[in-house]
C-alpha cells in the first residue's frame, strides 16, 4: 500500500509539473490549445541528457500580443508613387443575397491568384425597399412587395497600374445579371458609414457642450 | 524616348466604373508594363524634360469592347448539371411563407366544406383574408404570360456594322485606314502629340471617329495593354522615320448614342467578335492585338 501510495504521490507531483508547464507554454502561445497529458506512467529523467527531448514549443516564433481591432483604414499614399493606386473599393450590390455573395467571392479568389492584395472584405448593411404598385383598374389597391439591396465590398490595397485594366475587364466580363459593379477609392467617410450611431453618446455629449 | 509626365485631373463618374484620380504614368516608349523605377524629378519639376529624337512614330489606338447584353448560352453539360443542381435544392429546400400559405388555405377549404368545424373559426378566418394565396398565385402567373421577353438572336446578326449583333459576345470596334497603298482595318489610332499623355491620345483617337461620334467610353487603366512595333519598308525608311509603334489603350462602350443619320461608305465601322478578328487583320497585327483580348 506505501507503494501505491508513493507512486499516487509521484503522479500527483509530476502532474502539478506537467499542469505547470502547460500553463507557461499558453501564456506563451495563448492561441494554441494544450492537451492534457493524463498519463500517469510518464517519469521525467531529469539527469539524462535525453530530458526534454519532445520539447518543440521553444522553437516557435513567439507572436505579438493581438491589437484591438480599432485600426484606422490604411489608405496607401500613391500619388508619388505613380504606379499604384490607392486602397480601392469593389462594391458588389444586387437583389439576389446569393449571387451578390457568390460574386464578391469571385473577386476574392481573383484578387489573390493574381496577387492583388486585399486588405479587407467585408459587408454593408442591406437596404430594404418597400415597393408599392398601384392597380389604376378602379379599386386602387396597394400591393406591395419587399426588395433588399444587398452590398459587399473588396477593399485593394495598392492595385497596380498596369494590372488595372485587366482586372477590371475580367471583372466586367464576369459580372452576372442583377448585381451593380462600381469602383471606387476608400475614403473616411465610407469608414464611418460602416459604424451605427450611438444616439445615448451624442446626447451626452450635447449635454457636456451646452 | 519620354513624353513628359503628366497628372490627370479627375474624370467624371461613369456608369459602373469610377474615375481614378491623380494617378499619371511615365511614357517611355519602351516596351515594359510593369514600371519599376518611375521618374519622380520630373513631376515635382513640371519642365519639359529634353525628348530625345527618336526614329520612330508614337501612336494610340483604342480597343473599344461592347460587352455582352445577354448571358452566354450554356452547354449542353452545363445544361444538365444546372438542372440537376435545382433539382437537387429543390428537393433540400423549406417550404417559403407563400407555400405554407397555400397549403393552409387549402386545409381550411376543405374544411369547410367537410363542415365539420366551428362556424366561428371560419367567420373570424374569413374577415381577414380577403385574398387567398391561390389568387395570388393566379394574378402572378397572368402577369407573366402577359410579359413577352425580347428575342436573343436579333435581326442584324450577320451585319458587321450594326451594334445588336451577337448579344451575347463582346464586340471589337474596327475601322479601315488607309496605310501605305492599301486600305487595312486596324483598331482605331491616331499620332501622339508632345504635350499629351498617350491615353489623351487614344481618346482623341476615339473621338476623332467620324461615325463614333456618339459614343460614350469608359477607360479601363491608364496604362496600354498591348503594343505593336510596324516597321516601314526599306524603301521608304528614313533617318528619321524608321517605323511606327501603336500602343493599344482598353475601352468600354457605356453608350453608342444616335447612330449616324448619313452612312458614308468611306469611313465605315466593323464590330467583330475576336474569332472573326482574322478575316478583316492582317496576320502580324493580329498576332499582337490577339494578346490582349479576353474571350473567344
Amino acid at each position: 500500500m506505501n507503494a501505491v501510495f508513493r507512486k499516487l504521490q509521484a503522479s500527483a507531483t509530476q502532474q502539478a509539473f506537467v499542469l505547470n508547464q502547460a500553463l507557461t507554454t499558453c501564456r506563451a502561445t495563448p492561441s494554441i490549445q494544450h492537451p492534457v497529458w493524463a498519463s500517469v506512467n510518464e517519469r521525467q529523467y531529469k539527469s539524462m541528457p535525453t530530458h526534454g527531448i519532445g520539447r518543440w514549443r521553444y522553437l516557435l516564433p513567439k507572436d505579438p500580443p493581438k491589437k484591438k481591432r480599432d485600426r484606422q483604414q490604411m489608405k496607401e499614399i500613391v500619388v508619388e508613387t505613380e504606379t499604384t493606386y490607392a486602397t480601392l473599393n469593389v462594391n458588389v450590390s444586387g437583389y439576389d443575397m446569393t449571387v451578390v455573395e457568390h460574386f464578391s467571392q469571385h473577386i476574392h479568389n481573383l484578387c489573390n491568384r493574381l496577387g492583388i492584395k486585399v486588405l479587407d472584405c467585408y459587408a454593408l448593411q442591406t437596404k430594404t425597399t418597400e415597393v408599392w404598385l398601384m392597380q389604376e383598374q378602379g379599386t386602387k389597391m396597394s400591393v406591395d412587395s419587399f426588395l433588399k439591396t444587398h452590398n459587399r465590398v473588396v477593399q485593394l490595397r495598392s492595385l497596380n497600374a498596369t494590372m488595372c485594366p485587366i482586372f477590371l475587364e475580367v471583372l466586367l466580363k464576369n459580372q452576372p445579371e442583377g448585381v451593380q459593379l462600381s469602383v471606387q477609392e476608400h475614403t473616411e467617410v465610407d469608414y464611418k458609414t460602416r459604424f451605427k450611431g450611438r444616439p445615448e453618446l451624442e446626447g451626452l455629449k450635447a449635454k457636456i457642450s451646452h | 524616348m519620354a513624353a513628359p509626365c503628366r497628372r490627370i485631373a479627375g474624370r467624371s463618374l461613369l456608369q459602373f466604373l469610377s474615375s481614378f484620380s491623380r494617378t499619371s504614368v511615365s511614357n517611355s516608349g519602351f516596351r515594359q508594363f510593369s514600371s519599376t523605377s518611375v521618374c519622380r524629378g520630373s513631376r515635382q519639376a513640371q519642365h519639359v524634360e529634353e525628348i530625345a529624337s527618336s526614329p520612330w512614330t508614337l501612336m494610340a489606338a483604342v480597343c473599344l469592347q461592347r460587352l455582352p447584353v445577354i448571358s452566354a448560352e450554356s452547354n449542353p453539360i452545363e445544361q444538365q448539371f444546372r438542372d440537376m443542381m435545382s433539382q437537387m435544392e429543390f428537393e433540400k429546400s423549406m417550404m417559403s411563407d407563400h407555400e405554407l400559405r397555400l397549403l393552409d388555405d387549402a386545409e381550411k377549404m376543405r374544411r369547410m366544406q367537410a363542415g365539420e368545424y366551428d362556424s366561428d373559426e371560419e367567420e373570424n378566418r374569413r374577415d381577414q383574408e380577403i385574398v387567398l394565396a391561390q389568387d395570388l398565385e393566379d394574378s402572378w402567373e397572368q402577369k407573366l404570360k402577359n410579359f413577352q421577353p425580347a428575342a436573343r438572336v436579333s435581326d442584324s446578326e450577320g451585319d458587321p456594322g450594326s451594334l445588336q449583333r451577337r448579344l451575347s459576345d463582346s464586340l471589337l470596334l474596327l475601322v479601315e485606314r488607309p496605310v501605305g497603298r492599301e486600305k487595312l482595318w486596324m483598331l482605331p489610332q491616331t499620332e501622339w502629340q508632345r504635350g499629351e499623355t498617350l491615353r489623351e491620345t487614344a481618346e482623341r483617337a476615339l473621338s476623332s471617329l467620324p461615325a463614333a461620334s456618339g459614343f460614350k467610353a469608359t477607360f479601363l487603366g491608364n496604362t496600354p495593354c498591348g503594343v505593336y512595333k510596324y516597321k516601314l519598308p526599306r524603301a521608304a525608311r528614313t533617318e528619321s522615320s524608321v517605323g511606327t509603334k501603336v500602343f493599344f489603350f482598353k475601352a468600354v462602350l457605356s453608350d453608342a448614342g444616335a447612330p449616324p443619320a448619313t452612312e458614308s461608305p468611306e469611313s465605315s465601322l466593323l464590330w467583330v467578335t475576336k474569332s472573326e478578328l482574322q478575316r478583316y487583320v492582317k496576320p502580324a497585327y493580329l498576332m499582337k492585338v490577339e494578346r490582349f483580348l479576353l474571350g473567344f
